[in-house]
């Protein structure tokens, strides 16, 4: 008898960029430097969901600046991304973001099988609406606890306490860490932040691995990668510190 | 002597397609037992185990082995001084004794396998590194049992063919991340296996016609729940291991690339025994009516998903717990945007129990009462209430949709 013939499938992968398009991210090339840091990241990404068939990588983005909107709406497989530049202007809608994100966020649409999504947070500045209600949203939703949360805070405008609560609790003890922000200084970081995000973390988040849920560690979704060197590392060299 | 209440139990544990291509070892482990207690009883014994994948767990691959062992182990030492008659007693070593003897056993088993290592290795033994769930299903000849802890999944097929979710792991709570899951390994380990225990006396499923238990790989390479237990419902037919080997490779390489193990059971057909007159009489009088062009078959109706598997829990109302309570999130998003109904009933084959959650909202089921009083507990824990309309004590679905009274199978 032949085996059984049902509908088998590979896990869906959601990475989603949440992008800062405030007026401030036009300073000093940074939205230049983050549109040509997620575009160079691109291949890269492509060749780790190669590598790994069992996850079907699909990337979404979320601009925010007066209003939040989606930049890229329709879960894409990476393969198939075209990235279109972003546009810098307006104020820091990052609450409305967070509500727009946690509509997509909820079952359905997203699948039953799906992965643990990755949620990758870039900003400049501080919201300008109602953070706190926005991230309420967000976190109600199932796959919002279970999603691999990640920020990048461009320059020392960046609202690091904002981004931390997205990210959830610091972890106990010093030093750098993926669960706290990422402090990217110039181009050169952010593009190794972005890289990072890109390939390391969906390497590791399209693994099988189901791992023991051990008291207190509810927001290590994922074994997460070492970080690349960044500026703050005195034996790192990845340029000036400019923003 | 063999159980007659059951046939061919077999199992099976593939490397996933990803740990191949890794070069890591099948992390999974299986086994099928049969164990001879008190007077030549005997009491059949399927085991999954699936070692966590993570780098902390870089003996898991022992860990799933040592844990399958040992629970034979266990299970022979209770059968050894427990008759099978006494299902109370086997109902409280299901609940807590076999998990407190099986964690002891595991945690020696691992100390032991960790002192022999060469080279030695580094440090302290952490059970983490040995991580694992564990799945068990016993079969005794007058009912069967399940325990055990973690993403485990058993299914029940019907004779008619229909599959149903007989235990899942429950919700570890809002905070439980991603791929997370219990195991042997955690410290409240014990205490974990309660919640997976049941032992149901045969008599009272006549239906049941096999039990299919497997690790998460299996049915999380599934497109939907539907297609997993349309899967558990067409496996048992398979007769040869080699086929279930090739299919599971099959499963992971198109799948989710975990390891994957599958092990079942057929229960035995009881004899017929008016089948060689009746069923000759019924042949040739439907042959020769078919021959002269008088039988015209009706074409069935494609079965209701939703009524399916509402039959299905309220055939077993000790399914409806289990299988309900990891709905809870499912259904506060239903309570906060009800337009999330029309998606899952557009397509209830996808997610049944969905698309029934979805029914219940629009008041438009008619449970019987132990799936309608755990519906509204489960409307009521969302801060929402279950429509009226679903509460109607005049419109009870027929008896047949309804667990039969105590007493009275």
């Amino acid at each position: 008898m032949p085996f059984p013939n049902v509908r088998l499938s590979n896990r869906p992968l959601h990475f989603i960029y949440l992008c800062d398009c405030s007026g401030s991210m036009a300073a000093q090339g940074k939205m230049q430097a983050l549109n040509q840091a997620i575009r160079q990241s691109l291949p890269g990404m492509a060749e780790v969901a190669r590598e790994n068939p069992e996850a079907r990588v699909l990337v979404r983005a979320l601009r925010f600046a007066d209003r939040a909107d989606w930049h890229v709406q329709e879960p894409t497989p990476v393969q198939q991304l075209q990235w279109r530049d972003l546009e810098a202007g307006g104020i820091t809608a990052m609450g409305e973001a967070l509500e727009r994100l946690a509509g997509v966020l909820q079952s359905p649409p997203m699948e039953e099988r799906a992965l643990p999504p990755v949620l990758v947070l870039i900003s400049d500045g501080q919201p300008t609406d109602d953070f706190e209600t926005g991230l309420a949203t967000l976190m109600r939703q199932p796959w919002a606890q279970k999603a691999v949360r990640l920020a990048i805070a461009l320059g020392h405008d960046a609202d690091l306490e904002v981004l931390q609560q997205f990210i959830g609790p610091e972890p106990p003890g010093g030093g750098r860490s993926p669960r706290r922000p990422l402090q990217a200084s110039n181009a050169t970081s952010l593009a190794r932040y972005i890289q990072w995000a890109s390939t390391a973390v969906v390497g590791a988040a399209s693994m099988p691995a189901s791992r023991v849920q051990e008291q207190g560690d509810s927001n290590v979704n994922i074994p997460l990668p070492d970080l690349p060197p960044t500026l703050l590392d005195p034996t790192d060299d990845v340029g000036p510190l400019v923003w | 002597m063999v159980s007659s209440a059951w046939l061919a139990p077999r199992a099976c544990s593939v490397i996933g397609a990803a740990h191949r291509r890794q070069g890591k070892p099948c992390q999974d482990a299986s086994l099928t037992a049969q164990l001879t207690g008190q007077g030549g009883q005997t009491l059949q014994l399927l085991a999954v185990a699936d070692g966590h994948g993570s780098s902390r767990s870089w003996l898991s691959d022992r860990g799933s082995a040592l844990a399958c062992r040992e629970a034979e182990r266990a299970v022979a030492e209770v059968l050894a001084v427990t008759p099978l008659e006494d299902t109370t007693a086997w109902e409280t070593w299901l609940a807590s004794g076999l998990a407190a003897a099986v964690q002891r056993r595991w945690r020696e088993a691992i100390a032991a396998d960790w002192k022999q290592r060469k080279p030695n290795p580094p440090g302290p033994l952490e059970p983490v590194t040995y991580g694992c769930t564990l799945g068990l299903v016993l079969l005794a000849p007058r009912w069967w049992g399940c325990t055990g802890l973690g993403d485990w999944d058993l299914v029940a097929v019907t004779e008619k063919g229909s599959a149903s979710l007989v235990s899942e792991e429950p919700s570890l709570g809002p905070q439980a991340s991603g791929e997370a899951t219990a195991s042997l390994c955690l410290p409240e380990g014990p205490a974990l296996w309660g919640p997976r225990a049941q032992l149901h006396p045969l008599a009272a499923q006549p239906q049941l016609r096999a039990l299919v238990l497997s690790t998460d790989g299996v049915r999380k390479s599934c497109a939907s729940d539907a297609d997993f237990l349309a899967l558990c419902g067409q496996v048992i037919a398979l007769r040869s291991p080699q086929e279930l080997e090739e299919g599971l490779a099959q499963i992971t390489r198109q799948g989710s690339g975990d390891d994957v193990s599958l092990a079942m059971a057929l229960r035995q057909r009881p004899p017929s025994r008016r089948w060689p007159l009746a069923a000759a009489l019924l042949l040739a009088g439907a042959t020769t009516l078919a021959v002269v062009g008088l039988v015209r078959r009706p074409t069935a109706p494609p079965a209701d998903p939703v009524l399916v598997q509402q039959r299905a829990l309220c055939a077993d109302p000790s399914r409806i717990r289990a299988n309900l309570t990891p709905r809870r999130a499912q259904l506060q998003q239903l309570r906060r945007d009800p337009s999330l109904a029309a998606q899952l009933l557009a397509a209830p084959q996808n997610d049944p129990l969905g698309a029934l959650l979805a029914r219940s909202q629009r008041g438009s089921l008619n449970p019987c009462p132990a799936l309608e009083q755990q519906l509204m507990a489960l409307w009521r824990d969302a801060g929402g209430k279950m429509p009226a309309a679903a509460q109607r004590s005049n419109e009870r679905p027929p008896a047949g949709d309804r667990p039969a009274a105590p007493g009275s199978r």
